[in-house]
């Protein structure tokens, strides 16, 4: 029999240990400098991307830069809804508060036709004649470069939440005006690498777009793999020409030299262009990526070609666990595709998954800055962003104050079979392979090393 | 040699095997390339006229292709999309190009580059800039067995299916009337017009007949691609290649080069593959420099 000494000593140590845990957590959870509300969300249901009203005179300018022409536009024309749907919430609450005056957000479009001339001209255009007091971008690390130096030039911050090489913020090319909310090659190969240190898969192919991001994606991915997994074997690596016209000789190389796993970085449309050939070429393997989620083109291809999907990504929804915030806003989202029109009516709209929902989340603590700086002068802009915490839609993001880097936890999910039910009443995955099982790799796992030069740039501050 | 199949379902094993894998593959690519190429050169072989709208209608022609299949199927699709293209191909001929040609190349390159680009505009109006995917017919889906290899359908029936054409277009020039005039008013069309046929409604036939080469083209390569907007640009380009490498308005000179090209790519890709992409364009530099008409071609 228990005696009540020990009960009362037992209920002490409890009492102890929850107090210490308490210690920990609620300052942990406090620290946050300010988190994502979603009760402050507007009432979104007058939201159509296809009639966009943008306000006009004194207004908080954004320059959309993205690519809007050429082989890449389908880029453009992805992430169009995402930063209209945050600027038409904060719209609807009144705006935001700078400089004293309640102004609305414009969104103004600048093509970067995914042509380092044609960004650097069109980004310099939105400065000088358009005014604008913040870009927000862009797909293609080349071209992201570009129009960092651009944000450095004129004093422009610039929100990176789509490029992601490491050289980007290297101590070569980091500038203050510059802040990559996207994670960058490092984060997502220590994250994809760790996926795979417990798996049994071995030989793996690396395929990248033959550029900057490419390469750099495809070098990291081998480094990482070689640092978690060390009897990983990499049986090939080959990198092709941007918006490739025919991947069937690269995945006869690729089959020909049986890897485990094929990885590729690719974007659309190369992604989605690689996965029907392979699939149509008859490999089955599993293809780790980043960008292969149009569900549009899953669909069409079917619940077999779309299994043994491994895709890793800041935003996931499968069976990871969602925050309320999150699951209302997307399901919201939802509800509200349900009545768009073409273009905004495809299946890749109908949830904000993936990049949708990384991006979504990285305008809203953007716009979240703005506020707290209470001012779109750069300057300010910068004190509050660097070093921030803020508790958004998928857990804490921390802006690295020495190389403005966001740092968060990333996910790893692979496709399975068709998922109908993740929110309920709601298909998700409905004719193709979802997301099914979620790994998620907590964010001091995948934080990648502030780069040398950079780590005493605040010192003297 | 007896070859063991794999253990993964592909059979694709030994040197030999993959670089005749590799070889179809350049051959069903050029024969895409050629059928998106044909009727580029021929428009400039028979009427002058250097069509810069003609990779757009190609892009048109996939989206056909993708909205017709929705609603009927891929066959249907075959049937009608390149039809279509080429009434647009004849009202672009009779309404736009026919009362600029007279003015010289500069007027018509321009007028045809600005078709192409309000086409794009029309394209991304009606259908946006995302991706959409045609998938083959059913019947077309799934593997031929060629020895140790598998190869996809689709991909054999682009070239059964391009062979069927070129030969038809042989016998279209070399045995038909509609031929023999054409052929006639290239070398002579005020003689053939004083015989008292109407060469301006052959000129405008032949234009669409070109563009709906096109339109075959863009309907054919829309289960091997994405279609989106930038699908003029990705296989535009290597359509205009065609045409300068194999000679300006030579249709047998398209064929070959678009075969070379096809070629080059892929063991490009299997032997030598960070050069590869230059291949092509090394390719049309060195036969330019030796003999600037073209493979086949006697015009600058």
């Amino acid at each position: 029999m228990v005696s009540s000494k020990k009960i009362r000593y037992c209920l002490s140590v409890a009492m102890f240990i929850s107090l210490f845990l308490l210690a920990g957590i609620v300052p942990a959870a406090m620290s946050a400098n300010a988190s994502f509300n979603i009760d402050k969300m507007s009432d979104m249901s007058d939201f159509d991307p296809n009639a966009v009203q943008q306000p006009t005179g004194d207004t908080i300018k954004i320059g959309y830069m993205a690519i809007l022409s050429g082989p890449g536009a389908s880029n453009g024309e992805l992430f169009w809804p995402v930063i209209n749907w945050v600027a038409h919430d904060i719209n609807k609450r009144g705006g935001i508060v700078v400089d004293g005056k309640k102004k609305l957000i414009q969104i103004i479009k600048g093509d970067t036709q995914s042509k380092p001339a044609a960004a650097k001209q069109e980004a310099e255009r939105l400065i000088l004649e358009e005014k604008v007091h913040m870009f927000w971008g862009t797909s293609g690390s080349h071209i992201a470069k570009v129009l960092s130096d651009v944000a450095a030039k004129y004093k422009v911050p610039f929100m990176n939440c789509l490029a992601l090489s490491d050289e980007l913020m290297n101590e070569k090319n980091f500038n203050r005006y510059t802040f990559q909310t996207i994670s960058n090659t490092t984060q997502w190969n220590m994250a994809l690498a760790q996926y795979y240190a417990d798996r049994p898969e071995k030989n793996f192919y690396i395929l990248c777009q033959d550029y900057l991001y490419g390469h750099s994606m495809g070098t990291a991915f081998a480094k990482w793999l070689a640092v978690y997994k060390p009897d990983a074997k990499i049986v090939g690596e080959d990198y092709h020409e941007l918006f490739l016209k025919d991947f069937a000789p690269f995945l006869t190389k690729i089959m020909a030299a049986r890897p485990d796993v094929l990885y590729t970085a690719d974007w659309s449309p190369d992604g989605n262009n690689l996965l029907r050939t392979a699939r149509n070429m008859g490999f089955s393997q599993p293809i780790a990526n980043i960008y292969i989620t149009d569900t549009d083109t899953q669909k069409a291809l079917g619940v077999e070609a779309t299994k043994n999907l491994v895709v890793c990504y800041p935003f996931i929804i499968g069976d990871n666990p969602q925050t309320p915030a999150q699951k209302k806003l997307m399901t919201e989202w939802h509800k509200r595709w349900l009545t768009w029109k073409a273009p905004f009516n495809k299946l890749i709209y109908s949830w904000p998954d993936v990049t949708i929902g990384q991006t979504l989340a990285d305008t809203y603590w953007m716009f979240d800055i703005i506020e707290r700086a209470a001012s779109t002068d750069a300057e300010k802009i910068i004190s509050v962003w660097e070093g921030d915490e803020y508790e958004g839609l998928t857990g804490m993001h921390k802006m690295r104050a020495e190389d403005h880097q966001a740092i968060f936890p990333m996910f790893v999910g692979a496709t399975g079979y068709p998922t109908k039910e993740v929110y309920p009443g709601a298909p998700y995955a409905d004719g193709f392979s979802g997301i099914n099982k979620v790994t998620t790799i907590p964010a001091e796992k995948c934080t990648p090393p502030i780069p040398e030069g950079l780590k005493d740039r605040l010192k003297n501050k | 040699m007896k070859i063991p199949p794999s253990d993964r379902g592909t059979i694709m094993e030994g040197t030999a095997f993959i670089l005749l894998t590799q070889g179809i593959h350049g051959i069903s690519y050029g024969l895409v390339l050629f059928l998106a190429a044909s009727g580029l050169s021929m428009i400039f072989g028979l009427m002058d006229i250097l069509n810069l709208s003609h990779a757009y209608l190609f892009m048109l022609a996939a989206y056909f292709a993708f909205s017709i299949a929705q609603v009927t199927n891929f066959w249907v699709a075959l049937l009608l999309a390149p039809l279509a293209i080429a009434c647009i191909g004849m009202l672009l001929e009779r309404y736009l190009i026919k009362p600029v040609h007279p003015f010289g190349h500069t007027p018509e390159l321009v007028l045809t580059l600005g078709i192409g680009m309000v086409l794009l505009e029309v394209v991304k109006s009606i259908w946006g800039t995302t991706m959409l995917t045609v998938m083959p017919p059913e019947s077309l889906q799934g593997f031929i067995p060629i020895g140790y290899l598998k190869y996809p359908v689709y991909r054999i029936f682009i070239i059964v299916f391009t062979i069927i054409i070129l030969c038809g277009l042989h016998q279209l020039f070399r045995r038909t009337r509609f031929g023999t005039i054409v052929r006639a008013a290239t070398v002579n069309s005020d003689m053939v017009s004083a015989l008292g046929i109407n060469v301006p409604r052959i000129y405008t036939l032949f234009f669409g007949f070109g563009t709906w080469l096109a339109g075959l083209a863009g309907v054919v390569v829309a289960p091997l691609l994405s279609v989106h907007p930038g699908l003029a640009d990705q296989v535009g380009l290597d359509a205009f290649v065609v045409v300068v490498l194999g000679g300006l308005g030579s249709l047998w000179g398209a064929f070959v080069a678009s075969i070379l090209i096809g070629l080059l790519n892929t063991y490009g890709i299997q032997l030598i593959p960070t050069v590869a992409p230059l291949i092509t364009f090394s390719l049309m530099v060195l036969v330019l420099t030796v003999k600037p008409t073209g493979l086949f071609g006697d015009r600058q």
